[in-house]
């Protein structure tokens, strides 16, 4: 049985005339144990995704089951509760309470199943040993470099022993040095029989990935299983052939990055050539 | 559900901002400090009256002009009835009383402001009193050197002082022997009279400011007209008090031809007349130092609205790893509780404080009681649960990734 199941899921945002799709009819299945790399240019759905797999967010339409269970029209208290025991988020910007020391960071999601203090600093400790930075428990957020704050959100996420972990653009706020320490860390996990999202905008990290998923203006384009140590096709043609424009394309509009996918998105590039302002998007792919 | 966690990391947030708590405390501080000021105040006057008159003797009946205890013309309750003298008593109503059967003693009090030249000069203080020689014992006082006024003494120029006048008229800490001028008379001092218990707002003139001397002497040298503002009589036995205060008072309204001019009441009814005052004051205040609780409270409130803006970047990571709506509501109503509560603890401290101050500095003597201390944390408390709802239910309904999205 899958463990995520999508099922023609859309997000709308806003009313009337402001109305944006930010996901379109989207499916997709993961299976337990999944490294998935979801990849896309800004403003593809990525992120709102995410939200929704990690039920931060509920599908406009369409129908989610998580771990078999429905779930895409569950109370706020009650996703709350499965975000809690289920789900482990890994953020960007690490998302550290700045007022708390590394240790009850770690400890604070155990906290909020009602854990007894002694016990969750216990078991905070011994992720916070996992993940290899126990030295620091007593820091502040602020006192951390990067990979390292990067290290005690992932430990955060760990501590409940979530089944799916979730991490949007783990990377984007680390140099190469502790990407690469943050992604072993990720793979780890991975090889104990979790499941990881992550979304990236780096080719390169598709290497520890079993499964890239790519987006594009709220549909999945494409979806390959790659294995790991390999550089996705996909990202591979974002990496090496993407971002040239000529003049040509710029008079006519295309976007840049439409010529970049596969094959299969014809359609989907006729369509965007009446639109000129997507090239800007295209362009934040480049990154 | 507000479980030790909500109370930690509620405290944590607090602990951050130390002055800006401080100050929104401020509202609630103010507030409870007022409130229990206001009525030890009140209670420590009432306390102190009591005290003034369990001192002079429960079984003290008191005959005083009842346009004194009434409303003057104006309607209104006059406050300083014990020197606006307008009485209607005379010294034959003294006698008369003496002779009503089941009265001990009675002893007059008579009035007269001023005229007085000790040695610095003119005394103003304090109202000369022509009395008896059964006062000293009605009311239970002891002199301190010398002898109160004795029968030999009646249409002597003899007087005795309160220790006040004492010290104010004289160079010499026990003037005995020295003399001053009172109405081209020379007085000799016979005796200085212990301190009084005095009470703020009692009706009673101040006996430490007044000059005792012979209530006859008083009578012949202002040509019978000082007046007699009060009889202190003392009945035979305690027990048939009533019925000789209302042999009295039939006396007295024969006497007067049938007006019902004087009222005739034992020492802890006058206390009544104060007391409605005192409460009114006391009401007054205490309403008054209510609504800057609940300004406090406002405070309180605009505050945590403040903070749950700020914070929202905090409430969407609380939520994204788990938190409940009502967790996050439980977070924020354990800060605007804490701040409250706090600003009552100190509040009662600072009431503390005012309470010494005032016991140092000024003749009051505010009593605090715990009650009040209870009930105006209590109120604190109270105040917080309200005023922290409203922010904190916002809190708890922030979408998560909107909050998340904040910076």
């Amino acid at each position: 049985m899958a463990l995520i199941e999508l099922k023609d899921v859309s997000k709308l945002y806003g009313f009337g005339d402001a109305t944006t799709l930010a996901l379109d009819e989207v499916n997709l299945t993961i299976e337990k144990g999944e490294f998935v790399a979801v990849m896309g240019p800004s403003g593809c759905g990525k992120s709102t995704l995410m939200n929704i797999i990690g039920l931060l967010d509920r599908p406009s339409h369409g129908n989610y089951r998580l771990d078999t269970k429905d779930v895409s029209k569950l109370r706020p208290n009650r996703a709350a509760k499965v975000r809690r025991d289920i789900i482990g988020f890994i953020f960007q910007s690490f998302n550290l309470l700045p007022r708390l020391t590394v240790l009850e960071n770690v400890a604070l999601p155990l906290a909020y199943k009602g854990r007894a203090q002694s016990k969750r600093l216990k078991q905070a400790s011994a992720m916070l040993e996992r993940v290899g930075i126990q030295s620091r428990e007593y820091f502040l957020p602020s006192q951390l470099s990067g990979g390292q704050a990067q290290c005690a959100a992932i430990a955060r996420a760990l501590v409940n022993n979530p089944k799916i972990i979730i991490a949007d653009e783990p990377t984007g706020n680390l140099d190469s040095e502790s990407s690469r320490l943050v992604m072993e860390l990720l793979s780890e996990i991975h090889k104990t029989g979790n499941t990881i999202l992550f979304v990236t905008h780096n080719p390169e990290l598709t290497r520890y990935a079993t499964r890239v998923v790519y987006m594009h203006d709220g549909s999945i384009i494409h979806d390959e299983k790659t294995a790991i140590g390999r550089v996705a096709s996909t990202a591979r043609k974002v990496l090496y052939s993407l971002p040239q424009t000529d003049e040509e394309d710029d008079l006519a509009g295309v976007s840049a990055l439409m010529k970049a996918l596969p094959s299969q998105t014809a359609t989907r590039k006729r369509s965007s050539k009446k639109k000129p302002a997507k090239k800007r998007t295209a362009k934040g792919a480049k990154k | 559900m507000l479980s030790r966690t909500h109370l930690k990391t509620g405290m944590q947030s607090l602990r951050g901002a130390k002055w800006r708590n401080f100050w929104t405390m401020f509202g609630v501080i103010v507030g409870v400090a007022s409130v229990i000021s206001a009525v030890s105040i009140g209670e420590g006057i009432k306390m102190q009256i009591g005290s003034q008159i369990s001192h002079l003797g429960k079984n003290v009946i008191t005959i005083r002009p009842s346009r004194i205890h009434g409303k003057n013309a104006a309607g209104n309750l006059s406050i300083l009835a014990g020197t606006s003298i307008t009485g209607s008593l005379s010294p034959d109503d003294v006698e008369k009383v003496q002779k009503v059967s089941g009265v001990e003693t009675a002893v007059p009090l008579s009035a007269t402001i001023g005229g007085v030249v000790g040695e610095h000069g003119s005394y103003q203080d304090g109202l000369v009193i022509g009395t008896s020689p059964d006062f000293a014992d009605l009311v239970g006082q002891s002199v301190d050197y010398g002898s109160f006024l004795s029968a030999d003494d009646m249409g002597q120029y003899t007087a005795v002082l309160g220790q006040h006048a004492a010290d104010v008229m004289f160079n010499e800490g026990i003037p005995l022997g020295h003399t001053f001028m009172y109405k081209g008379k020379e007085f000799i001092v016979r005796g200085i009279l212990s301190e009084f218990k005095t009470a703020p707002l009692s009706q009673d003139a101040n006996f430490n400011d007044a000059i005792f001397i012979p209530y006859d002497v008083s009578q012949d040298l202002t040509n019978k007209t000082a007046p007699t503002y009060e009889i202190l009589a003392k009945p035979a036995q305690a027990k048939t008090i009533d019925a000789t205060i209302a042999r009295i008072s039939g006396t007295l309204v024969k006497a007067h031809g049938g007006a019902q001019d004087v009222s005739v009441l034992r020492q802890d009814q006058t206390l009544a007349n104060s007391s409605q005052i005192l409460d009114l004051l006391t009401v007054l205040i205490t309403g008054v130092a209510a609504i800057s609780l609940l300004v406090g409270g406002i405070g309180i409130m605009n505050v945590m609205l403040v903070s749950v803006t700020e914070r929202l970047h905090e409430i969407g990571i609380r939520k994204a790893i788990g938190a409940t709506n009502r967790q996050i509501l439980g977070q924020f109503m354990v800060e605007a509780v804490a701040l409250t509560l706090g600003g009552g603890i100190i509040g009662v401290g600072v009431a503390y404080a005012i309470d010494g101050l005032l016991r140092v500095f000024t003749t009051l003597q505010p009593s605090i009681q715990w009650q009040i201390v209870v009930i105006s944390v209590g109120v604190s408390l109270v105040v917080g649960v309200l005023f922290g709802t409203i922010p904190a239910l916002k809190a708890a309904r922030k979408d998560p990734i909107e909050a998340l999205r904040s910076q």
